[in-house]
């Protein structure tokens, strides 16, 4: 079965997608400086709540009419030093040329009230559904998460980046906004970026001083629509080579970025310069392959959807060499 | 289920959650289709190989070990999917026969079809009429699993080499005092060589009035009401004493020989002339102190008496179990190593006497912990030449390694307890009629009183009952310190 083609040899993440703003979009231009003088940081111990958000989308199969696909989502915080978490999930949707653009205009209406004019960005095409929908169930739990929370940090998985067609730039300003409102201070790690200085990745380039500490950037300009809504930095919070891109809500002063970075040392652990908060929110959120299996088993059963058995063209024509298919 | 795979004569197939099949449970792979089918044991339920279990373990496991808490909404309640799948098991089932028209054959080349055939349950009472384990001597053993009896034909212990072997305190005395009872209640004669005193009580029930067997069960304790006089022994049973107990010299042994006629043409075959007679015998001096040690062995030992009237004839109580049926229990209780060689090397001579004289038919041998008293050529005896005389041995032990692989390899039926040790295992899956896996898989599970059955008397289908209680008196019970205060 093509959707358990992976499942079978096991890597089946290749077909999984944990949503995240792509920054393909992005281009650092000749003004993108990074700054290599280090911006220290001190683990600050006063209390707070870290609280993070995280996606993931799955094709569990395809039937004659369309693709099958499921989606969940995971909340996770820390508080009196012990994690908890709220997963959402998982939403198996069928998903056909002829109803993508109503399923996806319910799910808006239903997540952000969003009216059929208020939406121009309009449906996304057939295979872009999966992560389109992940993204409108991550910003529709970001939102909760910044309404309810009070004085904590919200981490982001990806980017602040708006003005995609994942991201309209209200729907982020107004999660920013209402988490500012309520003290809570946004920031947003991303895993990968294009962001580059002289030819090299930002958080490649690293100064030989001892973590934590944040690199400032300045001068990144985005093409219209894009608009950036923090101020980017890079983060070196633990001892290793990792750094991460860390987006920081551009309306929070800069002394308050820097103490919300602290706050988040002082209470969440961080392995490898991640927050622990956003790496088991990816890890409740992602599909294994056997949840894979139940969401067919539960297909099949339920709703009686035959699941199409197509051959792999790439195992078909090329044999030990073909890498099986890339969802893309 | 679902047929998954088929490696030689071991089917794997997939079982879910709602479909309760364990260790032991026999299974009709049925391809309509072909008209065929393949009755399958299951010998090992592992958990199916499901990608992705482990990142789920794993994940509920993030913090130091200490379980994440939390919530998870879902509204299309996959997760008992996922309950369903992450629980499936892979049965590891040996195939036991094929079926065509109700008709089995032992073999398994033929592979039925994985996405045709269907898999069901073969409960215990059908496969025992489908491989017609019944007969006109039933002897229930216990009940199996599901509830039904298992019974297996008496005539399927005659003319066999038996094995019953577990740990201590599994209920192997039990089973063969079930299997003795059985027997003599079809009028065979059964010896038992009794050496904890365990079988004394056969014939009394659990609150100590007599059973229906107490008339047929004939203990003979060696020195109390078990003697013999020297007049009532032939010379070469008396030789297979001295040479093979006592281990008198053939220098010796010849000598003896000349001792034994002169007192038997004087009509003076006494205790206290043969010890005179060697006294004054005109030999080597090394050779009189061998008679003489041996001699005093024989007195020491007080099998032997010169008062006919207080010998009990084996022979007779053979006889008169020959018409009726009777369990003869040589109790070796309290009996020292020498002397229980000395009484079994007797009763071993005597039974062949009377098998090759034809006076008896044949007799159902018992034999608990027989290392400790049977000489080491007897062992191939036993098994090859004294069946053909009509000896039909059922070795009782809990030390598997004690009994010869020779022994295993010829044995006819194998009524196997609980093991756990992997040695032990080992060893009994050494017999020819069972395959090491169903030993190593399904003994070791076994619970207390519980027996797996293997060869001739199940028709080489394996099968595991619970043995079923037998209203006699328990003797043999260790005895306790501590019991008091209990």
């Amino acid at each position: 079965m093509h959707s358990l083609k992976p499942v079978q040899t096991q890597p089946f993440q290749l077909n999984q997608q944990n949503f995240q703003q792509i920054n393909g979009f992005e281009e650092s231009t000749q003004a993108f400086r990074l700054r290599l003088e280090p911006i220290p940081l001190k683990p600050m111990r006063q209390e707070s709540i870290v609280a993070a958000v995280d996606t993931s989308t799955i094709k569990i199969g395809e039937t004659s009419q369309g693709i099958v696909i499921a989606v969940r989502g995971a909340d996770v915080w820390k508080q009196n030093r012990a994690y908890r978490y709220v997963r959402l999930g998982p939403f198996v949707f069928h998903i056909t040329d002829e109803n993508k653009k109503e399923v996806y205009d319910a799910l808006e209406r239903s997540y952000f009230n969003y009216s059929q004019e208020h939406n121009h960005q309009g449906a996304p095409n057939f295979l872009q559904m999966p992560s389109r929908i992940a993204s409108l169930l991550e910003r529709w739990m970001q939102t909760m998460l910044s309404k309810t929370m009070n004085k904590g940090l919200i981490l982001f998985d990806g980017s602040l980046t708006s003005g995609t067609p994942d991201t309209p730039t209200q729907r982020l300003k107004d999660i920013l906004s209402t988490a500012r409102r309520r003290g809570n201070i946004v920031l947003a790690f991303s895993k990968m970026t294009n962001l580059r200085v002289n030819g090299h990745v930002i958080t490649d380039l690293l100064p030989r001083a001892a973590p934590p500490y944040l690199l400032e950037t300045e001068g990144l300009r985005l093409k219209p629509p894009m608009v950036l809504l923090g101020d980017v930095y890079v983060a070196r919070l633990t001892t290793g080579n990792c750094a991460f891109r860390l987006d920081i809500d551009k309306e929070v002063l800069p002394e308050i970025r820097i103490e919300a970075t602290e706050k988040l040392l002082g209470n969440d652990l961080l392995s490898q310069s991640y927050p622990e908060t956003l790496r088991l929110a990816h890890i409740l959120c992602t599909f294994t392959a056997n949840e894979v299996l139940a969401m067919q088993h539960f297909v099949t059963r339920r709703y009686g959807l035959q699941i199409v058995n197509r051959p792999d063209m790439h195992r078909l024509l090329f044999g030990p060499f073909g890498k099986g298919e890339s969802y893309s | 289920m679902k047929l998954y795979k088929k490696e030689g004569n071991v089917l794997q197939i997939l079982s879910f959650p709602n479909e309760t099949v364990e260790k032991g449970d026999y299974l009709l792979v049925e391809d309509a289709e072909a008209g065929r089918g393949l009755i399958v044991q299951v010998i090992d339920a592992q958990f199916a190989s499901i990608p992705g279990v482990l990142e789920e373990l794993l994940r509920s496991l993030p913090d130091g070990g200490e379980l994440i808490q939390g919530e998870d909404v879902d509204p299309l309640e996959i997760a008992p999917h996922i309950t369903y799948i992450q629980d499936a098991s892979l049965l590891i089932c040996k195939i036991r026969a094929s079926i065509e028209n109700e008709n089995l054959s032992p073999t398994s080349s033929w592979l039925p079809s994985r996405s045709q055939s269907t898999i069901k349950k073969l409960p215990l009472p059908a496969l025992l009429k489908l491989a017609k384990i019944d007969g006109k001597l039933p002897i229930v053993l216990g009940g199996t699993k599901d509830s039904s009896l298992l019974a297996i034909d008496a005539s399927s212990l005659d003319g066999r080499l038996n094995i019953i072997t577990g740990k201590k305190e599994t209920g192997k005395s039990h089973l063969s005092k079930l299997l003795m009872v059985n027997l003599i209640g079809y009028k065979a004669t059964v010896v038992v060589f009794d050496l904890n005193g365990e079988y004394l009580s056969l014939g009394m029930t659990g609150d100590g009035k007599r059973n229906a067997y107490y008339d047929k069960i004939h203990v003979l304790t060696p020195s109390q009401n078990f003697k013999l006089a020297l007049k009532q022994l032939n010379l070469h049973v008396l030789l297979g004493i001295l040479v093979h107990a006592l281990h008198l010299p053939g220098t010796s042994a010849r000598e003896f020989r000349r001792i034994w006629q002169a007192l038997k043409e004087r009509d003076a075959l006494t205790l206290h002339e043969l010890g005179e007679t060697i006294r004054n015998w005109n030999c080597n001096q090394h050779v009189r102190d061998a008679l003489f040690s041996r001699y005093h062995a024989l007195v020491n030992s007080g099998f032997f008496t010169d008062n006919v009237a207080e010998a009990t004839l084996l022979e007779d109580c053979l006889l008169k179990a020959k018409e009726e049926g009777s369990g003869i229990i040589i109790n070796l209780r309290n009996t020292s190593a020498i002397d229980r060689q000395i009484v079994v090397e007797y009763v071993l001579g005597k039974l062949v006497d009377s098998l090759t004289s034809w006076k008896l038919k044949a007799v159902f041998l018992f034999a608990e912990e027989a290392h400790l008293y049977l000489r080491e050529t007897y062992w191939d005896d036993i098994v090859t030449r004294m069946r053909h005389f009509g000896i039909f041995t059922t070795f009782i032990t809990n030390q598997p390694d004690t009994i010869r692989e020779n022994i295993y390899r010829q044995a006819d039926n194998i009524f196997l307890f609980n093991f756990t040790n992997e040695h032990d295992l080992d060893v009994v899956s050494r017999a020819a009629r069972v395959d090491a896996e169903t030993v190593r898989s399904i003994a070791r599970d076994l619970p207390p009183h519980h027996c797996l059955v293997l060869g001739r008397v199940v028709r080489d289908f394996p099968m595991v009952a619970k043995v079923k209680a037998l209203d006699v008196k328990t003797m043999g019970e260790t005895r306790l310190f501590f019991k008091d205060s209990n």
